[in-house]
């Protein structure tokens, strides 16, 4: 019993030393399935809600919904392209990339989906590439040190 | 009249004099935001600087960027992946702009390159970045040549600050100088940085010196024009050498000519062709062997079936080392009984 748990322990310790890296993957997977669907779609004057261009760090996952489901609405799944990336932005992985908020903030203060302006396609898509690549330049590196101290 | 042109002249001397500064911006080594507006040259008045990042307030300027005792830039820290406006404002004038940061960016260059010679026999050189990214977001690029031929590029892939040389020659210098800059993933950047400062290998055992030619190199020219020149004689005095190597091309014409005669041989060759002995040719016989009981059970008659017994047409010669043609042709079965 007592090897048991010192395995499933084992286990668990090495789950948390992977994480880091595998978030970084995933993330690197988001915007390498974004870059093929921008590329697939064609020239579109769609207009979508998108989230500003400044978001705060407590609205980065209110953010990430809104990108997810506004894809899903004008885009759906049958795609490709569109399910992989519905997919990873749905993803664990992501999510916890994504959360760079501290507890004792509140969400509240973040706007609604629908009420943010709506902006093209590809004004819609850079904003999530940025989303992405902002927090994968400075969320792991400040996570890091977060953890340290 | 007069006072019309003078009003004229002063409203254009004027306006050329308010021209529209353009406010340039970069983000240096992701630390700090650098603008200038000193492009077409220095300004001739000194205007106050105001920048606004995302939804903050507008800030002015704490560290001006001087030249001629003008303010030509300003320094202030910033996020490249919020919105950044700036504003220029003299008097009443008030130069608005926005600025689109996120691949504005230009690293320092890398330091500390060092060389190596591995313990496997190739050249590893290593160096340092000092930018705050992290390593997997900066990408970077070496140049190296040898011996000061042309450069030759190669990109190294994000968080790898390392590169290999396999097996590099003894009597070889070997330069190499790296740049960098933000990778795709975290938003990459158009401009390289500067090329760091460069490293050199040689061998201790290098004799290479930045002479362009060596001591050696006339000679090799003379040797191999002296080599030449003998050939071209051994060449033009050894006919049947020089028919082999340059053969020569037949000239058909529509007379029919005799076809020895295509080839300007001379007449010593020719007649070394000929053929000067006979070889006769070696008759040739087959025969079918006849089993003896086949033999005596017939009537008498001979019931053989060679082809041919004798060849009336070739006469034959007892010298004649041909062949040996079987006087008594064995049956199969008496074969196979002396064999048993």
């Amino acid at each position: 019993m007592k090897l048991i748990v010192f395995c499933l322990f084992t286990v668990y310790c090495c789950s948390l030393v992977k994480a880091s890296p595998l978030e970084r993957k995933k993330l690197q997977e988001v915007l390498r399935e974004l870059k093929m669907l921008k590329r697939d779609l064609p020239n579109t004057e769609l207009m979508m809600n998108t989230p500003p261009k400044d978001i705060e760090d407590c609205c980065c996952l209110t953010a990430l919904t809104c990108f997810r489901e506004t894809l899903l609405e004008h885009f759906g799944i049958s795609g490709k392209y569109q399910k992989k990336l519905y997919k990873s932005l749905n993803h664990t992985l992501t999510i916890n990339g994504l959360n760079f908020c501290n507890t004792e903030t509140s969400t509240n203060n973040c706007s609604t989906c629908h009420s943010h302006p709506k902006e093209k396609a590809s004004e819609f898509f850079n904003r999530l590439e940025s989303l992405v690549q902002r927090v994968r330049l400075f969320q792991i590196y400040f996570r890091k040190l977060y953890i340290k101290y | 009249m007069s006072t019309r042109l003078l009003l004229l002249l002063y409203l254009t001397g004027h306006v050329f004099a308010q021209k529209s500064p353009d406010v340039d911006c970069l983000v240096v080594n992701l630390e700090y935001i650098s603008c200038t507006w000193n492009k077409t040259g220095t300004p001739e008045v000194n205007y106050t600087f105001y920048s606004k990042l995302g939804n903050d307030q507008w800030k002015i300027c704490n560290h001006y960027l001087t030249e001629n005792n003008m303010n030509i830039g300003c320094n202030q820290p910033g996020d490249r992946f919020k919105t950044f406006k700036t504003r220029l404002i003299y008097g009443n004038n008030n130069f608005e702009k926005s600025h689109e940061l996120k691949k504005q960016v230009k690293l320092n260059p890398p330091t500390n390159l060092t060389v190596l010679n591995g313990s496997d026999f190739n050249l590893w050189f290593y160096w340092n970045y000092t930018s705050p990214a992290p390593l997997h977001c900066v990408e970077s690029e070496v140049r190296f040549r040898t011996n000061n031929n042309n450069w030759d590029f190669s990109k190294v892939s994000a968080g790898i600050q390392k590169y290999c040389i396999n097996l590099p020659s003894s009597s070889s210098r070997y330069e190499l100088q790296v740049r960098n800059r933000v990778d795709d993933t975290c938003g990459e950047s158009i401009f390289w940085s500067d090329w760091s400062e460069p490293v050199v290998w040689a061998s201790n055992n290098s004799t290479y010196s930045d002479d362009s030619m060596s001591p050696w190199t006339p000679v090799m020219y003379v040797v191999g024009a002296i080599t030449l020149i003998l050939l071209a004689m051994i060449l033009l005095h050894h006919e049947r050498l020089r028919i082999i190597l340059v053969p020569v091309v037949p000239k058909p014409s529509p007379f029919l000519h005799n076809i020895e005669d295509w080839f300007q041989f001379s007449k010593g060759l020719k007649d070394n062709f000929k053929p000067n002995y006979n070889e006769r040719a070696c008759p040739v016989r087959e025969y079918n062997y006849v089993s003896q009981s086949d033999v005596v059970s017939s009537d008498g008659s001979t019931c053989s079936v060679t082809t041919d017994q004798t060849d009336c047409s070739i006469e034959q010669d007892p010298e004649d080392l041909s062949a040996p043609i079987p006087s008594n042709p064995v049956s199969s079965e008496e074969v196979q009984k002396a064999s048993v």
